[in-house]
């Protein structure tokens, strides 16, 4: 048993103001100062204007940074990766890490003025979490009580490991909605949902449909003194460019999520009115991945694809399409994983020369210049992904392997992709969290392979050692043992490679220089801006 | 007379649009890719059971013939659908969008006729001089530059240089500024927006206007207008213009669609929060029933349009009026 490390969330924020724009080569300022009440903070990123303000399946990264300003979730990460309290404050594992004891924080309101309370949380878990938003990652739970009115009991029907429980009470799909306004209504279509009552730090204001959203100062928010700005609008801003003047000229104060192309980043500082920081991207790493269908002859093939990754140069993919602004990939963990990354994988350095030995043991030989065709699919949601197709048909083709090369919208490469399976190699992405299980996972094992569902295991790959790999880890609850059973995890799935990610995206924020304390927690989309201020 | 017309042209709209509404449908049928496939990737939906359960609430377990009759006896009774990314009903959603998109496109149309109209009399009326000239390489350059590379230029100069005016949005968010304040506060933020697209309709109106200013120009009741000692530029107003601009007032109506496509581009440079950006998002998350809306839209404005300039013709030709009688 264990409680939640117990920093809070203001001696953390004391710590850490002074070693803010690391990354980017930025100047570290003294930032460490006071935080200044007031303003008026205009926030933005490059996406979309979100369907709803909450979508209780998660909808995205647009609804997600819109809804985390209102509600909040029973846990946090923060910036060094420990979880903090926001809802809770003590999550306890019996010994058999079947039953987990939450206990809730108490005095906290809904912004109508209603206590939160217990009967919320399990309104949440039995209506919300498991059957829409959690999805597979709280199949093993089997009831929840409320032995008080701020005590809650999970029980799962198998051992659930600490950090797998704590990683899903702060995932960004677990927002708590009040039970009052949403009970005997249907979640998914509830008006609310466009203006959400929370306890978070701020409450709706009004939204402009095409412009923006208003949020107003929770007076009376359980964390005493915060936010310290008296507004906050986030904003669609659709065109990267003007964006980017947007921030020049002040109008725009925060966009983060690599909110303008890399190549503007250095003139934008180069003016002295925006500065930059890499960090707010902690708990997670957003990759472009190589997906082979196992459906298809050649490249099911397992020295088809190690053949085809020697030919694949993920240095020159950073450098040219990245703009230097990522690291090639070493497994399906991320590098900056601290609890479960091994270096000790199966490795596929650059080597055409490798890559057409292999092809030929393989007994793929090239005939008049060619050995086969392959069609390339580049889900172009990403200007890069299409770059790296075509990247990637001259390097293919460079080994002998010709490509039909495909490059197409958000909607023909989810239908191609993850319905249909129509694609030899498909050029995608995932974001891979700390916690492996299910996010990760799901791509390699059978149970992920669900024709029409996004970003699961598209490729059809099926092997009952990884399989049993991944159930082992999803019920270890020794963390040690648990460690080694992800190293085990990356070394298999490196070895099979059926889905590769090729380059991690370093992700990054940009803010006007009044602007303080931007990037504290470990996702900055979903942080509630409670403590960002601005200076004088 | 007019009411006659009115109700000609209604008559053929009607058919005419339907046609549009059956091939906007069938053509959106055709594209790859469904407004399904998006939202249960966005909402992570992995229960082929609950695919199933929306395939059904959408109507998408339907035959497209089914769905298209649906569609048409919904468009009849003015329910253009539900759209699932807005929660919101169809005519909503653009009823929410469409007030700024009109202040958009009437002020590029004021800034194109007036323009583009001035600047082709100047052309003409200073033939083969060096006004004629700057007149051609403006218009020349203002056609071929395309409106989002346009619209940076003016927002780098406008707004990051000198400014003048905001980058982009239609208000300035938080600012209690009273109905007045409110008004001059939308004027400022139309500016550059306007400009970027109006300029582009002004080119083709100039190069239009000269062209037919010198056709004009050399007509008999110009020359007997002249004869009767008239001055140069009663002959212009009074006569020539009148009669020079009716190939505008044509091009204007055929204009009126493309312009509202055209300010899709200008809208996401100028975050200016019109329907372009819906239709857009539409597209891209197939989000049919608003895409299908928007569409039909489009087509009742060029219906209205070519009806608005049926009865202007007649007002500025005589001629026309016999005809239609």
């Amino acid at each position: 048993m264990s409680k939640i490390t117990g920093l809070s969330r203001r001696s953390f924020l004391t710590n850490t103001a002074g070693t803010m724009l690391v990354g980017l080569g930025m100047p570290t300022a003294a930032w460490a100062a006071q935080a200044r009440r007031g303003g008026t903070l205009v926030a933005s990123w490059g996406g979309l204007e979100p369907q709803a303000l909450f979508v209780p399946g998660g909808g995205g990264s647009s609804p997600f940074q819109t809804s985390t300003k209102i509600l909040e979730r029973l846990l946090k990460i923060d910036s060094q990766l420990s979880f903090q309290p926001v809802l809770a404050t003590e999550v306890n594992a019996s010994a058999d890490f079947k039953t987990y004891t939450i206990k809730l924080r108490q005095g906290v309101n809904w912004h109508d003025g209603k206590p939160f309370t217990s009967a919320d949380v399990v309104y949440n878990v039995q209506e919300h979490w498991k059957p829409i938003s959690a999805g597979i990652a709280l199949k093993a739970l089997q009831t929840v009580e409320a032995p008080d009115a701020y005590t809650v009991k999970l029980i799962f029907s198998k051992p659930v490991p600490e950090f797998f429980l704590k990683s899903v009470l702060a995932g960004q799909y677990q927002l708590v909605v009040p039970r009052h306004l949403y009970a005997g209504r249907d979640l998914i279509t509830n008006p609310l949902n466009n203006a959400p009552v929370g306890t978070g730090p701020w409450k709706y204001g009004q939204w402009v449909r095409g412009s923006h959203v208003e949020y107003k100062r929770n007076e009376q928010y359980w964390n005493r003194g915060e936010p310290y700005l008296d507004k906050l609008i986030v904003r669609w801003w659709g065109d990267p460019a003007s964006r980017a003047a947007a921030l020049e000229t002040g109008e725009l104060g925060l966009a983060y999520s690599n909110p303008v192309p890399a190549r503007d980043v250095a003139r934008l500082l180069k003016t002295g009115k925006v500065v930059a920081d890499t960090k707010g991207y902690e708990n997670s790493a957003w990759t472009v991945t190589a997906e082979f269908n196992q459906r298809r002859e050649i490249v099911k093939r397992r020295e088809v694809r190690q053949a085809i990754l020697h030919a694949i140069d993920r240095k020159f993919i950073v450098d040219t399409i990245y703009f230097g602004r990522g690291k090639p990939a070493v497994s399906p963990i991320f590098r900056s994983n601290p609890i479960f990354f091994t270096d000790d994988v199966p490795k596929y350095p650059f080597d055409p020369k490798k890559a057409e030995a292999l092809l030929d043991a393989a007994g793929l030989p090239r005939k008049n210049g060619s050995r086969f065709t392959i069609n390339l699919l580049a889900a172009a949601w990403f200007e890069e992904n299409a770059k790296l197709g075509q990247y990637l048909k001259q390097a293919l083709e460079d080994v002998g392997i010709a490509v039909r090369l495909d490059s197409v919208d958000r909607a023909t490469a989810l239908k191609r992709i993850y319905g249909d399976y129509d694609y030899d190699i498909a050029v995608s992405n995932f974001t891979a969290p700390l916690e492996l299980v299910p996010v990760v996972t799901q791509f390699f094992t059978s149970d992920g392979i669900v024709k029409g569902a996004a970003f699961r295991n598209a490729t059809g790959y099926s092997n009952p050692a990884m399989d049993a790999l991944v159930e082992k880890l999803s019920i270890e609850t020794n963390p040690e043992l648990r460690k080694k059973l992800a190293h085990e995890f990356a070394r298999l799935a490196s070895t099979d490679v059926p889905i590769v990610p090729l380059v991690e995206i370093e992700s990054f924020t940009l803010a006007g220089t009044k602007v303080r304390d931007f990037s504290t927690g470990a996702n900055v989309q979903g942080e509630s801006l409670n403590d960002v201020w601005l200076a004088q | 007379m007019v009411a006659r017309l009115l109700l000609r042209r209604l008559l053929q709209a009607v058919p005419l649009v339907l046609g549009v509404v059956v091939l906007n449908f069938v053509l959106i049928q055709l594209v790859p890719g469904s407004f399904l496939d998006v939202m249960t990737a966005e909402q992570q939906v992995t229960d082929p059971a609950l695919i199933e359960r929306l395939r059904v609430t959408y109507g998408m377990d339907k035959p497209v013939w089914q769905q298209l009759l649906h569609y048409i006896g919904a468009v009849a009774h003015l329910d253009l659908g539900y759209s699932y990314r807005h929660n919101l009903p169809v005519f909503d959603v653009i009823a929410a969008h469409l007030p700024a998109t009109l202040i958009l496109m009437l002020s590029s149309i004021a800034i194109a006729v007036l323009v583009g109209v001035t600047a082709g009399i100047v052309a003409a009326v200073k033939v083969n001089t060096w006004w004629d000239t700057l007149v051609s390489v403006a218009a020349v350059v203002c056609f071929a530059a395309p409106s989002f590379w346009l619209g940076i230029m003016l927002i780098v100069l406008f707004s990051v240089r000198l400014g003048w005016f905001p980058v982009g949005g239609m208000t300035t968010i938080g600012a209690d500024l009273g109905p007045l304040g409110t008004a001059l506060d939308i004027l400022r933020h139309l500016v550059l927006p306007a400009v970027t697209l109006g300029l582009f309709y002004a080119a083709t109106y100039a190069r239009v206007m000269r062209a037919s200013m010198l056709e004009v120009h050399r007509n008999d009741f110009v020359r007997t207008a002249y004869a009767k000692g008239l001055t140069r530029a009663r002959v212009i107003v009074g006569h020539m213009v009148g009669n020079a601009i009716l190939p505008v007032v044509t091009l204007l109506g055929l204009q009126i669609g493309a312009l509202l496509g055209g300010s899709i581009v200008v809208e996401a440079v100028f975050s200016w929060p019109g329907i372009g950006g819906v239709l857009f998002d539409g597209v891209m998350s197939r989000n049919y029933p608003v895409v299908l809306g928007m569409l039909l839209l489009c087509s009742v404005f060029v219906v209205v349009a070519n009806v608005v300039v049926d009865i202007l013709y007649t007002r500025l030709d005589p001629r026309m009026a016999k005809e239609i009688r």
